[in-house]
């Protein structure tokens, strides 16, 4: 974002599409390590209330959950989860119960979860990173 | 004069993101972000802003559901995920429709948009990328990536590009509000210069290219707010 143009260049994990947040905010790489602490900071209640929505068969709230923690990760440049976000908040559109999400819904929740762990290695990563330019 | 804006989204990181977006630009001063269209309606009917970011789906009311109740009609720049509102943005005059994340590059469109529908006589003609000027009997078109600085001589103007010098009859108080706002700032009463060519920053002078152009005190603070100082 301040396109600091650090020589050298953080590797980030394979499954973060690198190419995606460079566009967002260039190399600047304190900003990017901003963005990833505050998707985790908010990530577990957007999580619980995906949960909590599910489990009480409230889709009106499970599709406004999901699409309230769908762009957090094409933030953090998994676009890729963005557009299952964006499948799953399809499905809750067409559903009557939440009982027949439980295929999609049991899905959606490993693939949150692994999110979150990689955004949260990435993260330290970078404040590694961070912490040794500065 | 800076455009006054309020961010209305629910999400954390996509409002620190636009504020951040909006800093950059150095032509937005962010007066608040509200998470809920409850509490952007109590603060939009007691002030007024010029531009409104807003979220379509939040908790509770909608996007749309507060300006429907909005006592007046700010610019608007739509913030969400799903393409599918583009409809109601068209029927809601929105300025721009911004799918989330979007690039500060897409971001600065929004912005010259906003400079052409505001129909402002200060700003209406910042969004191009050129400008044309009367020189030696004809009308010359200068990119603004090609101009480095503008000068002020007296009743008459400079415009310093790498390859040459053009002259013409203007002054900087009138340009200063026919230039792009995105690409050049006012840095003294004699000077606007490109804010991307700035080389570097010492004192009170800033250098383009080998030239000294001085930075006033009124001026300073708007130019330093422009820079990715990191």
């Amino acid at each position: 974002m301040n396109g600091s143009n650090f020589s050298k260049k953080f590797i980030f994990n394979e499954k973060i599409d690198s190419e995606y947040l460079y566009s967002l905010y260039e190399d600047d790489y304190q900003y990017i390590e901003e963005i990833f602490q505050t998707t985790l900071t908010h990530f577990d209640e957007d999580f619980k209330g995906i949960q909590r929505a599910y489990e009480t068969d409230n889709l009106s709230d499970l599709k406004k959950a999901i699409h309230k923690m769908k762009p957090t990760f094409g933030f953090v440049g998994l676009p890729l989860v963005q557009n299952i976000c964006r499948d799953f908040e399809d499905f809750c559109q067409k559903a009557t119960s939440s009982n027949e999400l439980t295929s999609e819904y049991q899905q959606i929740v490993v693939t949150l979860a692994e999110s979150k762990e990689l955004i949260a290695s990435e993260y330290n990563k970078l404040k590694e990173f961070n912490s040794n330019i500065l | 004069m800076k455009w006054t804006c309020v961010i209305v989204e629910d999400l954390q990181v996509a409002a620190d993101y636009l504020v951040k977006c909006c800093e950059k630009s150095g032509l937005l001063q962010v007066k608040g972000h509200f998470t809920n269209v409850e509490q952007a309606l109590e603060y939009l009917n007691k002030n007024s802003v010029d531009i409104l970011f807003l979220d379509v789906e939040m908790p509770g009311a909608s996007g749309f559901d507060l300006l429907d109740q909005l006592a007046y009609y700010p610019k608007v720049i739509l913030t969400t995920s799903k393409s599918e509102y583009a409809y109601n943005a068209f029927e809601y005059n929105v300025t721009d429709f911004l799918k989330k994340p979007f690039t500060y590059q897409r971001f600065q469109e929004a912005l010259n948009k906003l400079t052409t529908a505001a129909g402002d006589n200060n700003i209406s003609s910042t969004a191009t990328d050129h400008i044309f000027i009367k020189c030696d009997g004809k009308l010359v078109r200068l990119n603004n990536d090609d101009i480095l600085f503008i000068e002020s001589m007296g009743d008459y103007v400079k415009f310093v590009t790498p390859d040459k010098k053009y002259i013409t009859h203007n002054t900087i108080k009138n340009l200063e509000e026919k230039v792009n706002r995105l690409t050049f700032i006012k840095v003294h009463r004699s000077y606007i210069i490109n804010i991307n060519k700035i080389d570097d920053i010492r004192e009170n002078d800033l250098f383009i290219k080998g030239n000294e152009i001085p930075v006033s005190k009124a001026h300073k603070a708007d130019v330093l707010k422009r820079l990715n100082i990191i």
